[in-house]
């Protein structure tokens, strides 16, 4: 499978060789193609940044473990897949302990808030102008019908957050109705 | 987007000439040399078993030693592998090690089985399990240390083959040396404790190949 005549390769090899200007194309090459990967696979653009970066510095630091005579790309994918695979388990983890004090919080609260006697029309131009998440939560929970859990699995958050996240909405209706 | 594009610049301006790593053949052949001169050092400190001549000649013993070797090559060729990110993209090769334990089992259980009437069991029991350890410690650090040159991607996996190729040079070295046939005792006290170090070096890995 050995392709010398890789473009990648080629900018390697003259990488290796001490061609900074060699180096600095592809990486940018690499950052092209890297993009889509990290972004089918991530929400936001920031994430997509900042992992791109992580990776950006990893292929630095390991370049010595590419000689050239072998496809670019799945060497750079290996590095890529590596620290997504972290990035996301330590993403989950922190959302794991974020859900846990979540549900402390929510052990607390005094009514159920997934329930309120106010209907999502009369105050749905209200309910725009709250934060966007809060907003959407509240327009799949009200209007179209889901319950907190669904919204948690349509929105990839977990249900105490869906649930803590429509308190506030209420409560910040709830003020704004009562003084307007 | 800018902040790649510095990011980039920075890198490319702090780049210089860079040897690139050996081919992943050529480690494990210098790993293999660097264990066998531990080894024929070990034995020649501690003195092979007087018998060794005649087990030589013995069919199931030279199987054993056979498939003990068979475990030491696809250990080393594989944790090699397993220093480069892609695996060198041979990612069959790494997969030896699975191979030569195969092997070795089927070896095992038929020299078990060739053991009639069996060996009597020696006196001693785990102290065999701890020369072991104490005698594969050293290959292992410096597999470790070896390997944390590169850049493993998979690093429990990294970590527990080279604790069995440094275990594996620990066992060779109790088999040449100590006047022992039973096979239960050998299995029991020898090789089982292998799977220890295999799933220790998976923490190990993971602790100490991350980067």
């Amino acid at each position: 499978m050995t392709d010398t005549t890789d473009k990648f390769a080629v900018l390697m090899r003259q990488s290796l060789d001490g061609d900074k200007r060699a180096y600095a194309e592809l990486l940018q090459e690499t950052s092209r193609f890297l993009r889509p990967f990290l972004a089918k696979r991530l929400s936001f653009t920031n994430e997509v940044d900042d992992l791109l970066q992580e990776i950006l510095l990893s292929i630095h630091k390991a370049r010595h473990t590419y000689d050239g005579n072998r496809a670019y790309k799945p060497w750079v994918y290996a590095i890529a897949q590596f620290r997504l695979s972290d990035y996301l388990r330590s993403h989950y983890s922190d959302q794991l302990r974020l859900a846990l004090e979540i549900s402390e919080v929510e052990n607390n609260l005094p009514e159920n808030v997934t329930e309120t006697t106010l209907s999502y029309e009369s105050i749905s131009g209200e309910i725009q102008k709250l934060p966007q998440k809060q907003a959407m939560i509240l327009q799949l929970m009200h209007q179209e019908g889901y319950t907190a859990k669904e919204v948690a699995e349509k929105m990839g958050m977990n249900e105490s957050a869906v649930k803590v996240a429509a308190h506030r909405a209420y409560k910040v209706l709830r003020e704004k109705l009562e003084h307007s | 987007m800018s902040n790649i594009e510095d990011l980039i610049d920075k890198l490319a301006q702090d780049t210089t000439t860079v040897k690139p790593a050996p081919h992943p053949f050529a480690l494990s052949a210098k790993w293999m040399l660097t264990a066998a001169v531990y080894l024929a050092v070990s034995l020649m400190i501690s003195g092979p078993r007087f018998d060794i001549e005649t087990k030589l000649h013995d069919f199931w013993f030279v199987a054993e030693m056979a498939a003990l070797l068979g475990i030491f090559f696809a250990t080393s060729l594989s944790a090699a592998l397993l220093s480069f990110p892609d695996m060198h993209q041979k990612r069959r090769a790494v997969l030896a090690p699975a191979v030569a334990f195969v092997v070795f089992i089927g070896v095992m259980f038929l020299s078990w089985q060739a053991d009639s009437p069996p060996a009597p069991l020696p006196r001693h029991s785990f102290e065999c399990s701890m020369m072991i350890s104490m005698l594969s410690l050293l290959p292992a650090v410096w597999t470790f240390f070896q390997m944390r040159k590169f850049a493993s991607t998979h690093s429990l996996w990294a970590g527990s083959i080279a604790m069995l190729f440094a275990f594996s040079i620990g066992a060779i070295w109790l088999r040449l040396d100590e006047i022992n046939d039973s096979i239960i005792h050998v299995i029991e006290w020898h090789y089982l404790p292998m799977i220890a170090a295999g799933l220790i070096g998976m923490w190990l890995g993971k602790r100490f190949l991350k980067w």
